[in-house]
């Protein structure tokens, strides 16, 4: 990649300076701080009301929140295991295959940051 | 031939594209682009329920205009999706992809309001070949053949519908396009053909394949248009039969695996949308009222946050030459607005609270809670977290968040920041006031999505995945982008079959050679046999002319074998 260019520089739009708090890897902590909290709050939000959903288990307490990370994981580690099985290189299919070429240019508009 | 009491919505588009046509390239041409769906969304929502539109052929009536709720609020959403779609492509100065767009269109909308069968078939073609224009409009030797397989394939759906038709109308009489139960063989083909365009498990694989190698704005537009017509005609056809439910249910499931894996961010785009189809297409199984409104309503939805994600992606690739997730991250520093519009597309597909998503999917998950699916409910729970992983984080995070590709591209165009903008305010306003769109729905709706167990629930799930995906990055577990393909079931196409023929046609070669071997020297040791009898040398031929010309003649019809042979 070469130089990256600073996060700091005026010269981005100023809508995209605040968003690069969330990309500065010193803030990862304060962010995944702030979702385990919430995560907290959902959880004790199940002590607020009374369930009663259509099937038994989702009345106990953190159901959802416990199919959701259980789940996720599970799902991230069979499609990990998938792709020993599946993944081939960009030029399998051969030569002229959208995956093994450029994208048309002149269909395109590059442009850099700060370019007229 | 009678004169239409009413003009069937998609003759205006057709008509339109006509004047398209003979207008210059230019902001005038735009204009009229985006006034054609105008025009048609205020035709078809001052429409008043009945049929109209019908012409008498061959003892048969043909019924191009059935106005009810349900074909209009997809006809709706068509026109929507049109508008949005040429508002985004506003920059595009190529007639061809300009013409394809209206074209198709009206054709979709030709579809969902034809009452009878013949004048489905017909619009159902008109879909396949407008849109592979989409396609080939990027202009590469790949973009041809991948369009040649989307076009052999939409084409072959068509004619399947046809050869359904024939058998019906044998054996009823009539082609009206109504119920259908799965009893006769043209019943089963009309199914099939639906099937192979709502991209059905093992006949989805033409979705994944082609809109990624349509060009920037051409992937848009397909997004909006084949597939619902499909979920359109299943939901006019076959609501409530039991066997979708299942073949649903696995299309929410195994797209999200390889989605998650996938490194082309429209293939995962596509793959998602496939996932998006299997709760619309459960929901036509459960059949119920409820069941039919979620997904109906679904299908709006999804095909405005669809939309709006191809359409954050497509500015990516549109500014940096990709969209491959293993070379972007970080440009939320140049391109905020995209990024912002992208994350709201992204929060509508997951499904948060306050966003399009939550306030139609849950009409079809409690549907099938409502009727006891156990085993149902459970994978389209399990599907609405792994719509969070791919589209909901996978598609933002890696394109605009993650690590610094050093990429500082300029923020999209003005067209597609407006077309971006006023989908995501769609995508938030029936998030947030959803009774518009219930009061278009085909049935009464009794739903309230904004119950306490609703909302945590939700946000449940959807925040411990996050906090799943954020464990697992940290530990590094997730799988990182790499540049790679997955093979799916194109393989079959793309790679057994040709090289099966391959085998089996240098197999056949090679014995038709060694036959031909064998009586070419066959030939020559009987010509040399001759040659030493009757040669020059030989004595039989005493007289030297002639053995010569014998000679002459051997020696140019072993020339000419050897030639022929070779």
């Amino acid at each position: 990649m070469g130089n990256v260019p600073s996060d700091k520089s005026e010269d981005n739009p100023a809508l995209g300076r605040p968003l690069v708090w969330f990309v500065n890897p010193k803030n990862s902590k304060t962010i995944v701080g702030v979702l385990i909290a919430i995560c907290v709050l959902l959880f004790l939000a199940d002590f607020t009301y009374h369930k009663h959903g259509h099937f038994a288990i989702e009345d106990y307490k953190g159901f959802y929140g416990f199919y959701g990370f259980v789940m996720f994981t599970a799902l991230i580690l069979t499609a990990k295991l998938l792709r020993f099985f599946i993944q081939r290189p960009e030029d399998y299919y051969g030569d002229s295959t959208i995956d093994d070429e450029e994208y048309p240019p002149e269909q395109l508009e590059k442009a850099e940051h700060g370019d007229v | 031939m009678a004169m239409f009491d009413i003009l069937p919505t998609a003759f205006i588009f057709f008509a339109g594209a006509i004047i398209v046509a003979f207008l210059p390239s230019g902001r005038i041409r735009s204009a009229i682009s985006l006034l054609i769906p105008i025009l048609a969304g205020w035709q078809v929502y001052n429409l008043p329920a009945g049929e109209f539109a019908q012409i008498e052929l061959f003892g048969q009536t043909l019924d191009m205009m059935r106005v009810d709720k349900l074909s209009r609020v997809f006809a709706l959403i068509f026109c929507l999706a049109a508008f949005l779609g040429n508002l985004y492509a506003w920059h595009v100065r190529d007639t061809v992809q300009q013409l394809a767009a209206l074209f198709y269109a009206g054709s979709a909308l030709g579809a969902v309001f034809a009452g009878d069968l013949v004048t489905l078939f017909f619009y159902w073609e008109g879909t396949a070949i407008a849109s592979v224009f989409l396609i080939w409009a990027r202009g590469t030797e790949a973009a041809y053949q991948t369009g040649l397989r989307y076009l052999i394939i939409q084409i072959t759906s068509g004619v399947i519908l046809l050869a359904g038709t024939a058998l019906i109308w044998r054996e009823t009489g009539s082609i009206a396009f109504e119920q259908m139960t799965l009893r006769s063989i043209g019943t089963w083909l009309i199914f099939l053909s639906f099937g192979m365009k709502c991209a059905f498990p093992f006949l989805h694989n033409w979705l994944q394949d082609s809109y990624p190698a349509a060009t920037v704005t051409g992937t848009v537009i397909l997004s909006a248009f084949t597939t619902k017509l499909a979920v359109y005609a299943l939901a006019r056809g076959f609501a409530g039969t039991e066997m979708l439910i299942y073949i649903g249910a696995i299309m929410t499931l195994f797209p999200i695996f390889f989605a998650e894996i996938e490194n082309d961010l429209r293939r995962v785009l596509a793959y998602s949308l496939n996932n998006q189809l299997g709760f619309m297409v459960v929901g036509i199984g459960i059949g119920t009222e409820m069941a039919l409104n979620g997904t109906a309503s679904h299908a709006f939805a999804h095909i405005l946050y669809k939309a709006l994600l191809f359409m954050s992606v497509g500015a990516v690739l549109f500014r940096t030459g990709t969209s491959k997730a293993s070379e972007l991250g970080g440009l939320c520093r140049t391109m905020p607005r995209t990024a912002i519009l992208c994350l709201i597309g992204a929060a509508s597909i997951s499904a948060f609270p306050l966003f399009s998503g939550f306030v139609t999917k849950s009409l079809i998950i409690d549907a099938s809670a409502e009727k006891h699916y156990t085993i149902i409910w459970a994978i389209l729970v399990f599907a609405s977290a792994g719509v969070l992983s791919h589209s909901g984080i996978k598609i933002p995070y890696f394109t605009f968040f993650g690590h610094d590709s050093g990429l500082r591209p300029k923020e999209a165009p003005i067209n597609m920041q407006l077309a971006m903008g006023f989908t995501a305010f769609l995508c938030i306003f029936i998030g947030v006031y959803p009774e518009p769109l219930y009061a278009l729905l085909p049935y009464e709706v009794e739903f309230h999505p904004y119950t306490t167990g609703h909302v945590v629930g939700q946000l449940q799930l959807l925040c411990f995945a996050l906090l799943a995906f954020a464990f697992l990055m940290k530990t590094g577990i997730h799988p990182p982008e790499v540049r790679a393909i997955n093979l799916d079931t194109d393989w079959i196409y793309r790679k057994f079959l040709p090289n099966t023929i391959a085998i089996l046609y240098k197999g056949f070669t090679s014995l038709w050679e060694n036959a031909a071997n064998i009586v070419k020297t066959g030939l020559r040791q009987i010509l040399n046999l001759l040659h030493k009898i009757h040669g020059p040398e030989a004595g039989v031929s005493s007289v030297r002319p002639t053995g010569a010309m014998a000679l002459w003649i051997a020696v140019l019809l072993a020339f000419s074998l050897i030639i022929s042979y070779n």
